[in-house]
């Protein structure tokens, strides 16, 4: 593998000194700059979910940097290529400041600003810069390359190794990961602790970064630089194509469609071909979306993946552990906490203490408030009022993913597991995100300890489409017990188990305790409750109406009328 | 009569309902009750058309309804108050009120349902032009069942009502349906609130983990250890 | 400081082209919104209906032209729509594809009128009046005519009938719409089938008072999605009143700085749109 890719690289270095025709280096060129912009476009837009109509206008940012300061003010080209980078950048990062910051802003609103931005800047370019005509550009070249041609062609093939091996590094990495995250479930991903804003905003930048890059370059490429050529909406759709056709989930999926587009767009080059060729471009962009969703590379990764045999890997198990601390102290402390959503008050005044080392269980009728309690206190949901306190700390105000930094997680009712991520993955989200930040190597060593914990490392592998009810509940279990928290909230883990599952389940809830983490147990299954539980706290109507021992409580009159009706008690 | 045979429905991949045999006859106030988890909702979305059903029979008056298109089955004297209510919010509960009676057969008689509901309701009758996602949970709850009951159905089905309802309101909502009994309509209600659904009911059936457990007069039902066990663990 | 008159008759032609806008964007606002789908090929789709106007004026008056497209851009409509549900494309993926789509019809007009512009000659056009200094010309009242009665039309239907609620109940919530009596997937062909015929609409307004050219498709794009964001997705009335505010604070800007600065105008209103009204969106 080193050596093909040793020898790709030498090729392609050195092609300019072979003595070809200048045809060569000029398509390479072109290539290459497909390569770049659709990496780079990928990066933020096929990563995260967040697709930009606007790349155009950054790289248009680009070549008027380069065109304006080198073109008119006759700076060192050299100089001017790292400030075109920066000139897209700035403006990349101002539009997403505002942009991100709108929670309900998502998709297709942003592929539209984004689209309108070329526009703008194709305005301000035509009148503050260009003045109509054009800029011409002539810059003397470093002679490291028998051709000027050939030197911008190593100048491309310079960039566009930085942008694969951006793309690369990004991926492989937990700020990658954490984009992938919110790709699937922005919200999900924030409560586990990614922080989107700011990943948004650095993946943004990153991808306006490059593609100013690839402008700058480009204004030498083509000496005369005009606003209608630049500014044109073609290149912000060929990117999309590009990406889709290779494959927006792997980092060099964008590269395999931007050869195959460069290439087939080359065949039709002139006068009607060229008309020709933009409406195959178009057909192409429906096949790929509606048949092959995943691209040609994403298909052909599938096609192994399912081949694979699970690599299992064998978990270092647990030591002992010496911390479980069950002083009865307490850790969680609600008081007062309220909440209505649009004409229903779920909370009303819900006050509640969990204690350290416990297994708290939280019953009540459907309606009373437990899961709004849960999201309240996982920062979902922002509380209306009270207070609430972790190891002494008011949470109420803290965003969704500070809270996991401090140590909370949670399952959800319904599993809402990262789809497009492996079990593994899935599992290694939290400890990168948690308290202790871990690399990815880590994380996944840690992911595979609890996969062996709670018996899903056979599909590691898979994704959770593949899982079954029972699976998909320990997914979520695992993922949450992975960042290893102080408090854990179980949603409803047991609902649609059959008693054997059941039993598992409840094995493991112990055994997680017996680990060191406090739990707050929200269950219908009674005589799981009864089981399990050192203390049991019943809401109803959105308040807590008793709290303490199991049998005594679930006798306590109040309590019996609420479940049974009050003929009962 | 509306009956059920054998039917099972399906949640994803896992099987919500198994092999339920259920009927309501015309005018009959019938409740449904059992733990949470146990396929009421998922029951009565079916029975509605809002879900599909695996296998088993629906059957209305001798006609089998079960592949009917969804859109059909009110036109069958079907109409459900939804769990969670489930408003149109962004329309004002009048126009909530009218598209309950969408159907040909209740658009003739739109003007006499709306005085019904009104009568019924008159809390409501003040605020028909208030975006229904204005109200308070009560009242909403007030303007499904009025939604519903445009539709002139032979059967109503109310899934879970007084989820979220204060005691109070709760009384209001069920008083109402006794009444709404009374003039004629079948209603088949979910009910986790059992204490009120027992006043309501002559007959019951008992849920439990997507099979009918138990059928029969209410109070008897209740005070069977076991049942007692699936709701309190003790 | 210009004179009064050309302020005047800035603001008039801003209202003018604020209507086209509108018409423009009417039929994208209710298929996004109802549907939630973003039809980007309803601009090629009206230049389309342009072209085919252009083309047929010599031997057929426009509104004879009209007669004829609209119907079969009704069908048109109902085919994309069609495909989309047969392919449960998700929402952002109808953006990519119709942007597929607007490359197929754009490189279509292309092939079979060539890129150069064109513009048609029409009876209408020379038809013009005098209201005290200011001049109006009949196809700006036409193209204002339309985008009134069209947009106050879709908003009665949507308001008053029991259509236009059922519409508006099966966008919110399509499956309780159902259980209703609501038939979500004829609803559904309806509303795009008339979108694209108003993209026909829009497309006689286009060759009765523009230059035509392929290139010119994309830019319209960015304004019309700007005054349909602005004014509301799925209000009928929203792209025609945002559509004038753009449209006259373009023209005013162009009366009082240069020309070119005007596309600028759209998109800065968006983003203090955004800046200071999130909760909108």
């Amino acid at each position: 593998m080193r050596i093909a890719l040793a020898v790709i690289a030498a090729a392609l270095i050195g092609l300019p000194y072979l003595g070809l025709p200048a045809f060569y280096e000029s398509f390479g060129y072109l290539l290459l700059s497909a390569i770049v912009l659709a990496t780079s476009w990928n990066v933020l837009s096929g990563y995260s979910g967040y697709f930009s109509f606007g790349h155009g206008a950054f790289f248009g940012v680009g070549v008027y940097t380069t065109a304006a300061l080198a073109g008119k003010l006759g700076w060192n080209f050299l100089w001017t290529l790292p400030l075109a980078a920066l000139a897209a950048t700035v403006l990349g990062v101002a539009l997403g400041a505002i942009v991100f910051r709108v929670r309900s802003l998502r998709g297709e609103l942003f592929a539209l600003l984004t689209l309108a931005i070329t526009f703008v800047l194709a305005t301000i370019a035509l009148n503050a810069v260009d003045g109509g005509p054009g800029i011409m550009v002539t810059v003397d070249m470093p002679k490291i390359a028998p051709t000027a041609s050939g030197v911008i062609y190593l100048m491309m093939l310079a960039a566009a190794a930085l942008t694969l091996w951006t793309a690369y590094a990004m991926y492989h990495s937990r700020f990658g990961t954490g984009l992938f995250a919110i790709h699937d479930d922005e919200d999900v991903a924030e409560v586990m602790g990614v922080p989107t804003y700011r990943f948004k905003l650095a993946a943004f930048a990153i991808s306006c970064a490059l593609a100013g890059l690839a402008g700058g370059i480009h204004a030498i490429f083509v000496s005369y630089v005009t606003v209608a050529e630049t500014f044109s909406i073609a290149l912000a759709v060929n990117v999309v194509l590009m990406s889709a056709l290779g494959g927006t989930r792997h980092w060099l999926g964008p590269a395999v469609g931007a050869i195959a587009i460069t290439v087939l767009l080359y065949a039709f080059t002139s006068g009607n071909a060229a008309v020709v060729g933009r409406a195959l471009t178009g057909l192409i962009l429906i096949v790929v979306i509606v048949a092959m969703p995943e691209g040609i590379l994403g298909q052909i990764l599938k096609r192994f993946r399912d081949r694979a045999p699970a690599r299992a890997q064998v978990a270092r198990p647990f030591g002992n552990v010496n911390n479980v601390n069950t002083s009865g102290e307490p850790l969680l402390v609600v008081r007062g906490v309220a909440k209505a959503f649009k004409g229903v008050q779920a909370l009303a005044s819900v006050d509640l203490e969990v204690r350290r080392g416990e297994i708290l269980g939280l019953v009540g009728p459907n309606g009373s408030g437990k899961s709004t309690l849960i999201n309240v206190v996982s920062g979902h949901h922002v509380a209306d009022a009270g207070s609430i306190l972790f190891e002494g700390e008011e949470l109420v105000g803290r965003p969704a993913h500070r809270i996991a930094r401090a140590g909370i997680a949670r399952t959800y009712q319904i599993p809402r597991p990262f789809p497009q991520l492996t079990v593994l993955q899935n599992v290694a989200l939290p400890p990168m995100f948690g308290q202790v930040v871990m690399d990815r190597a880590r994380a996944e060593e840690e992911a595979w300890r609890w996969l062996a914990f709670t018996g899903l490392d056979a599909k590691a592998h898979r994704f959770p489409a593949d899982l079954n009810l029972h699976e998909r509940k320990f997914l979520e279990l695992a993922r949450a017990l992975a960042s290893r928290p102080k408090l854990l909230f179980l949603d409803e883990v047991l609902s649609g188990l059959t008693p054997a599952e059941m039993d598992d389940a409840l094995r493991l809830i112990r055994a997680i305790r017996d680990q060191g983490a406090t739990i707050v147990f929200v269950e219908h299954v009674m005589r799981a409750v009864m089981e399990l539980t050192d203390r049991v706290a019943v809401l109803t109507y959105g308040k807590a109406i008793a709290e303490g021992v199991p049998a005594e409580v679930m006798r306590h009159p109040e309590v019996v009328s609420a479940y049974l009706g009050a003929a009962h008690v | 009569m509306y009956e059920l045979a054998s039917v099972a429905v399906n949640y994803g991949a896992a099987a919500a309902v198994s092999d339920v045999n259920l009927r309501i006859g015309a005018g009959e106030l019938v409740v449904v009750v059992g733990p949470n988890g146990a396929g009421k909702s998922t029951l009565i979305n079916a029975m509605a058309g809002l879900h599909a059903v695996a296998s088993g029979r629906l059957v209305i008056d001798g006609e089998d309804i079960t592949r009917e298109p969804p859109h059909r089955f009110c036109d069958r004297g079907i109409a459900i108050v939804p769990e969670g209510r489930r408003l149109f919010v962004n329309l004002t509960v009048r126009e909530n009120l009218e598209l309950g009676s969408y159907r040909a057969g209740a658009r003739m008689m739109r003007i006499e349902s709306l005085r019904r509901v009104c009568a019924l309701f008159p809390v409501l009758a003040e605020r028909m032009d208030t975006p229904a996602g204005a109200l308070s949970g009560g009242q909403q709850q007030m303007v499904a069942i009025g939604r519903a009951l445009m539709a002139r159905p032979r059967f109503l089905l109310l899934d879970e009502p007084s989820l979220g309802l204060s005691p109070m309101i709760t009384e209001d909502v069920f008083r109402a349906i006794r009444e709404i009994n009374n003039e004629g309509v079948a209603v088949m209600l979910v009910e986790q609130n059992v204490a009120v659904a027992l006043e309501l009911a002559r007959r019951a059936y008992v849920l439990d983990e997507g099979c009918i457990a138990a059928e029969g007069e209410p109070r008897q039902l209740m005070s069977q250890p076991q049942i007692q066990r699936a709701y309190l663990g003790t | 400081m210009p004179s009064a008159t050309l302020l005047g008759q800035s603001v008039l032609s801003g209202i003018f082209i604020g209507s086209l806008y509108g018409l423009l964007g009417l039929g994208l606002s209710l298929s996004w919104g109802m549907l939630r789908q973003v039809n980007l090929a309803h601009f090629a789709l009206a230049f389309l209906g342009g072209y085919l106007t252009f083309q047929l004026s010599g031997r057929l008056d426009p509104f004879v032209t009209l007669a004829v497209v609209a119907p079969l851009f009704f069908l048109a409509g109902m085919g994309l729509h069609w495909f989309l549900t047969r392919f449960s494309v998700s929402l952002l993926n109808t953006l990519l594809v119709t942007f597929g789509l607007t490359s197929i019809i754009e490189a279509g007009i292309q092939w079979y009128w060539t890129a150069d512009f064109h513009r048609m000659e029409n009876a209408y056009a020379a038809v013009r009046w005098k209201v005290g200094p200011l001049f109006v010309s009949l196809p700006d009242l036409l193209t204002l005519g339309f985008a009134l009665v069209l947009s106050l039309g879709a908003w009665a239907v949507l308001r008053f009938t029991d259509l236009g609620k059922a519409i508006r109940a099966t966008t919110e919530d399509a499956p309780i719409a159902a259980a209703f009596g609501v038939n979500e997937k004829l609803l559904g062909y309806l509303v795009s089938g008339l979108a694209a015929a108003v993209a026909a609409v829009a497309g006689l307004c286009l060759a009765l008072n523009h230059t035509l050219a392929p290139v010119q498709i994309y830019a319209w794009m960015g304004v019309v999605f700007a005054a349909v964001m602005m004014g509301g997705l799925g209000r009928p009335i929203g792209p025609l009143v945002a559509g004038i505010v753009i449209g006259v604070s373009e023209a005013l800007t162009m009366a009082v700085t240069n020309p070119t600065w005007a596309p600028l105008v759209s998109f800065s209103l968006l983003i203090a749109l955004l800046l200071f009204r999130p909760a909108r969106f």
